[in-house]
């Protein structure tokens, strides 16, 4: 008999199976987020799901589910049905993700370059902080135009403009026998505060975008420019990014469509689907007044995965995910195509 | 994972009595702060300490270990 | 002695090989033997007889024992599937039901190298089905049967 190798590495584990080809399994617990259709989908039930609400809530130092290496036969379909990647299986180290035999889900997250403007609001909304926007704004200086001319005869070097000015531009040595004004024409925007508040008027200065305007700025010197930049592995394309782009450059395809109904009768508020969902669909709805009534859980479906984690966790049932439809290549298997179709009646 | 009790770190507050949601469903008066009527929930305070009746009803959601300010509940 | 019984069944196949039309140089090449060593087998020399009737018997157990006694003989995966291939008494043919899940376990159990995964899905060849049953025993979603298609080879005493 063949037998698989588990090798544990903190949270996650591979297992092997190495004979005719190597087949590796490999759990990445960071990724996981503890929905349980790995464990409804295992043909041979080798997988255990752990409790998420409790691992999740009190940072339990326990891996999110557990595979039975005796048991695991490495036939792939927990990878391939995991809607946000968190076991991935290679044969001949090569992702099933990557052989077109395997069907996979067809979903995507993606950011327009073109279009960004890089606001870096996806990157701050992102429950998962998938996104990272680097960006790199104009220089100030370009932006402004003016003349600022300091009459070293007439400062007394009492560093008020120092104090006041709103963009540390000019830095005043007090100390007596040194004394000097130094003004950073890079930094300065030609606020005039300096000027307006030196006792002894030894400042000159000038806007000249007030009287010329954009006459002499470049305005291709304002922009500012930079990429983007989503995390493949964490991202679950719950549709935040999409939802919230001021400019329309995120576009976010899911994998699965249905619905979440949460019975409000049944809900207690404790609160333990709202710290499980990985894509901040649920929360405490605020008070909308005195003697006004709030459902106990509020909801925002738009960015629900329907993954079912919420479900799962409920500890009084008081939650239905469905699976209405499921988006995933064409395979020629059968056992496969059904595990894929299952999904809707789970 | 199962749900535990160390009934030499409480402190008697009830918390995990209110907080729980199955006790909640099992025993909608426990939520006002009174004692429940059935031993059929899953924990409540007795003499002064916590005390788990029914604790295979535990769905493990991980509320009550949330809210206790002792450590004294627990799953494990 | 496990190296007569050996020695039996190289010359059984060998007899199946000349019955098939191979020249000593090639039965001697196919079994990886002596030229002379052929010639002795296919003359009637060299063997004990006794060996010749374990082998036969063994040829003759359930394809698995067959299969099995033959690894334990020959401790040489290559070698025991030639022979097998060479002197099994029966053709096989298998249906792999949709329920194959192509988790692969067939095609690392075959000691015969006649399972392949085709979109996935397990693919079995008859010619080189020995009928052993390994991959069905080993399938976890019992998606494997095994045919016997027909039994028309005797062995003569050469």
């Amino acid at each position: 008999m063949i037998a698989n190798t588990k090798e544990v590495k903190d949270k996650g584990f591979d297992i092997k199976r190495s004979a005719e080809e190597i087949r590796n399994l490999s759990f990445k617990d960071h990724v996981c987020i503890g929905c349980g259709i790995c464990e409804s989908t295992c043909p041979v039930e080798a997988i255990k799901v752990g409790n998420i609400g409790p691992i999740v809530r009190n940072e339990m130092d326990i891996p999110k589910l557990e595979i039975d290496e005796e048991k695991c036969v490495l036939c792939g379909m927990c990878s391939g049905i995991c809607p946000v990647n968190a076991l991935d299986f290679t044969i001949d180290n090569k992702s099933i993700s990557d052989i077109d035999t395997y069907p996979k889900y067809i979903a995507s997250a993606e950011i327009d370059d073109e279009t960004c403007i890089h606001c870096q609001r996806c990157e701050v909304a992102c429950p998962r902080e998938a996104i990272t926007i680097p960006r790199s704004l104009p220089e100030r200086s370009k932006l402004v135009t003016g003349e600022i001319e300091v009459n070293e005869d007439t400062c007394i070097h009492c560093g008020i403009c120092d104090e006041m000015c709103p963009t540390d531009a000019i830095d005043v040595n007090r100390i007596p026998g040194e004394e000097s004004i130094l003004i950073n024409k890079d930094k300065c925007v030609y606020c005039l505060i300096c000027k307006k508040s030196c006792p002894v008027n030894a400042i000159k200065a000038a806007c000249r975008s007030c009287s010329y305007g954009e006459y002499d700025i470049d305005m291709s010197d304002a922009v500012t420019t930079g990429s983007s930049f989503i995390d493949d592995e964490t991202c679950v394309k719950c549709g935040w990014c999409e939802e919230i782009c001021p400019v329309d450059a995120a576009k976010v395809k899911k994998q699965f469509k249905g619905t979440l109904n949460i019975d409000q009768d049944k809900c207690t508020t404790c609160g333990t689907c709202i710290d499980v969902c990985p894509c901040d669909v649920l929360s405490f709805p605020e008070s909308a007044g005195p003697a006004t009534r709030v459902p106990n859980v509020g909801k925002e479906e738009q960015y629900c995965i329907h993954c079912g984690a919420c479900e799962r966790a409920c500890p009084t049932d008081a939650i239905d995910v469905k699976i209405t439809d499921v988006d995933y290549t064409p395979t020629k298997s059968k056992s496969w195509v059904d595990k894929f179709e299952a999904l809707k009646n789970r | 994972m199962e749900l535990n009790v160390n009934q030499d770190n409480c402190l008697g507050c009830g918390v995990c009595v209110v907080a729980c949601p199955v006790n909640v469903s099992i025993s909608p008066e426990v939520s006002g702060g009174h004692g429940s009527r059935t031993e059929e929930i899953i924990m409540m305070v007795e003499n002064g300490v916590i005390k788990l009746f029914s604790k295979e009803k535990c769905e493990k959601c991980g509320t009550c270990q949330m809210f206790c300010p002792v450590d004294a509940i627990f799953l494990e | 002695m496990p190296k007569h019984i050996a020695s039996g069944l190289k010359y059984l196949a060998a007899i199946e090989l000349k019955k098939k039309g191979f020249n000593q140089q090639l039965i001697a090449d196919e079994l990886e033997i002596d030229r002379s060593t052929v010639s002795h087998y296919l003359n009637g020399r060299n063997l004990s007889w006794n060996s010749i009737d374990v082998a036969k018997t063994v040829t003759s157990m359930c394809p698995k024992d067959f299969l099995i006694m033959t690894q334990s003989l020959f401790k040489d995966t290559d070698k025991t599937r030639k022979i097998v291939s060479i002197c099994k008494n029966n053709e096989f043919e298998a249906e792999v039901a949709d329920s194959c899940i192509a988790c692969g376990l067939c095609v690392d159990l075959c000691l015969m190298k006649a399972v392949s995964l085709n979109s996935l899905k397990a693919q079995i060849d008859s010619i080189c089905c020995c009928g052993c049953l390994l991959c069905k025993e080993g399938c976890p979603t019992n998606s494997i049967k095994i045919l016997e298609v027909k039994n028309d080879r005797e062995y003569e005493r050469g």
